[in-house]
């Protein structure tokens, strides 16, 4: 019976050991070597003394070793953490020292980026490829140090699945990010309703687009793992490219793909899709921002045979409402609803008089079930401002998860999403709080006054601007001020132009006026 | 030579000025655009329509591709590429 997600793999591994798990960069792992690998890994970190619910760190560009590490965690009782390669060096070395991680896998280069003092609690590393010839004196071990250790099952431990097995940071209004709490219930029940209805089989070819810090590889890698199936991890330089991405999908036979939909609008206006024979991709999936319809119609179009499915969900509830693409109806759609709720999930509205919302209405929605998170890593406080009580039941304890999202309930039962009640924005798919990116901003010692605000965009969802007042007698450039934020946030929050204004509008409670600043980004005053 | 070092160097200071924002401050005319996090679809795209508009030339969507924009050298060497075939 399988209960954890390390249970995926290892029953395909008995079906199926000589089918390929992972493709990475050229790199491919069967089944069979896939567990062998992970459970080397799992004996390494048991032998340093990693023990159940302790976090691991996973930082390295995706390789064929990011699968490895992550069965290789859960098979050891840990919990893994998926770090961003790609992120400054102070948001991970954030990130490490927030959850107390005990160990990493990383490389020598990225070892030597983070400060020591946010690596207090990291007790050894365990680096890729690269030779640790200059490590900052951290213990380290290298990868070929698994080769000598058995490759048979670890001892079992008495592991539940209410246990966490991840854990992925999202931005956070304060200005640092928030460490949401997967446990492998959280994630099966996911990962169930995705095989179960998009009946993921032994000869699929999963893409994977998304980086593993974002719940949408989630899917892809452990649907494949579960069924049996391959996943292709998309090299950055491929992704990067539309007409590339297209070659590869076309090359690799890619069958199911999950992505945000600004990565599949690229594709639809540059990738020349129709000089590719793209008949082997059945399943298009979509998540994380509003598709454009323009393009959705294009895509839809341009695939004849392929399946369209909307995914609605936060990373606290994974994928909890999804929709059909009905082609006969798309030409006359306006929207797309994030239609109804998965499997094993509730979802309901809740309007301003706290009641739940009928036809036609309009409220916050609510999602309850097994897939809704125990909350954020050391942050009660966040976690009871979203992981809510039922107060709509009296019987016993029970979790909801309060979206931050308005919806309205349409005639046949699917869901419109309308807006965020917060400030909370999407840019390429990515969820991003405006206030990280002012406090970003505001820790510039000339900054006096700062606000970002969202500039909505066909291709990529929002575009962020932001709006500036310097103290008295100092001056910085936009060009500075954008570095300065890089150092602190990952580059898709980095606003794309920043205006300077000797003071910013105020309403009349005195507040920054949001709303006339964000209006006049939209249509610039002339 | 004149020409040469020219179309170099605008390609070279339009990226670095993609670069700075994203916090990278130096960038070899070698450098993997990719690897070192300058590259993004965003910058991509902005890119292409500066070397048309800056060189007067056209990009079609196959010829943006990683081969042809690798590093600052490998874009240097697509238009000049571009700008033969269009003298002929």
């Amino acid at each position: 019976m399988g209960f954890l997600l390390q249970h995926l793999a290892e029953s395909s591994a008995l079906r199926l050991p000589d089918q390929v798990a992972v493709w990475a960069r050229g790199a491919s792992l069967t089944y069979q070597q896939l567990e062998e690998r992970s459970n080397q890994l799992a004996c390494l970190f048991r032998q340093r003394g990693v023990k159940k619910g302790d976090r691991v760190g996973i930082y390295f560009p995706k390789s064929t070793a990011s699968v490895v590490s992550m069965l290789g965690v859960l098979k050891a009782g840990g919990v893994y953490v998926p770090l961003d390669p790609a992120a400054p060096a102070t948001r991970v070395g954030f990130i490490i020292d927030n959850c107390k991680m005990k160990a990493l896998v990383t490389t020598a280069g990225l070892l030597k980026r983070l400060d020591p003092i946010d690596l207090r609690f990291v007790e050894f590393s365990i680096l890729g490829e690269d030779k640790s010839e200059d490590t900052n004196g951290a213990t380290v071990y290298p990868w070929s140090t698994l080769q000598s250790l058995p490759a048979s099952s670890p001892p079992e431990l008495p592991l539940t699945n209410t246990d966490l097995a991840y854990i992925l940071y999202t931005s956070g209004s304060t200005g640092k990010p928030k460490g949401v709490m997967i446990s492998h219930q959280n994630a099966l029940t996911f990962v169930d309703w995705g095989a179960d209805i998009f009946k993921i089989q032994p000869e699929d070819h999963l893409s994977n687009h998304a980086p593993l810090h974002f719940d949408l590889s989630v899917f892809d890698v452990y649907n494949a793992l579960g069924a049996g199936a391959t996943v292709y991890m998309i090299p950055p330089e491929t992704q990067l490219f539309p007409a590339s991405l297209a070659a590869f999908i076309e090359s690799k036979g890619i069958s199911v793909w999950y992505s945000v939909p600004s990565a599949l609008v690229h594709l639809v206006i540059h990738g020349s899709l129709k000089s590719r024979n793209l008949e082997k991709l059945r399943l298009i999936l979509f998540a994380g921002e509003v598709f454009p319809m323009k393009y959705l119609r294009q895509l839809a179009d341009l695939l004849p045979n392929a399946e369209l499915y909307n995914l609605y969900g936060p990373t606290e509830t994974n994928v909890c409402t999804y929709y059909r693409v009905d082609r006969a109806q798309l030409p006359s759609q306006d929207r797309l609803p994030i239609g109804k709720a998965c499997a094993n999930t509730e979802v309901f509205a809740v309007d301003d008089r706290d009641q739940w919302v009928t036809t036609g209405g309009t409220g916050e929605l609510y999602v309850r079930g097994p897939s809704v998170t125990n909350g954020y890593w050391a942050d009660p406080e966040k976690t009871q401002k979203t992981v809510v009580h039922n107060r709509f039941q009296q019987h016993y304890e029970e979790r909801l998860y309060r979206t931050g999202d308005i919806v309205k309930l349409l005639d046949d039962e699917n869901y419109d999403f309308i807006g965020r009640r917060d400030s909370q924005i999407k840019s390429r798919g990515y969820r991003i709080e405006l206030g990280e990116i002012e406090a970003a901003i505001l820790n510039h010692p000339a900054v006096k006054e700062a606000v970002a605000v969202p500039v909505p965009d066909e291709e990529v969802g929002n575009r962020i601007r932001a709006i500036v007042a310097l103290h008295q007698e100092v001056s910085i450039s936009a060009v500075e001020l954008q570095q300065h934020c890089a150092s602190r946030v990952p580059s898709y929050m980095v606003p794309e132009a920043i205006d300077f204004r000797e003071v910013l509008p105020k309403t009349s409670t005195g507040k920054v006026d949001r709303v006339r600043l964000a209006s006049e980004a939209v249509t610039p005053a002339t | 030579m004149e020409q040469t070092s020219t179309t170099k160097d605008q390609i070279r200071q339009f990226i670095l000025q993609s670069a700075q924002r994203k916090g990278v401050s130096t960038l070899g005319d070698d450098e993997s655009l990719s690897q070192n996090g300058v590259m993004d679809s965003l910058v991509i795209f902005r890119l292409v329509s500066f070397l048309e508009d800056t060189f007067n030339i056209r990009v079609a969507d196959e010829e943006i591709v990683d081969e042809n924009f690798q590093s600052v050298n490998g874009i240097e060497k697509f238009v000049e590429s571009k700008l033969a075939k269009k003298a002929n």
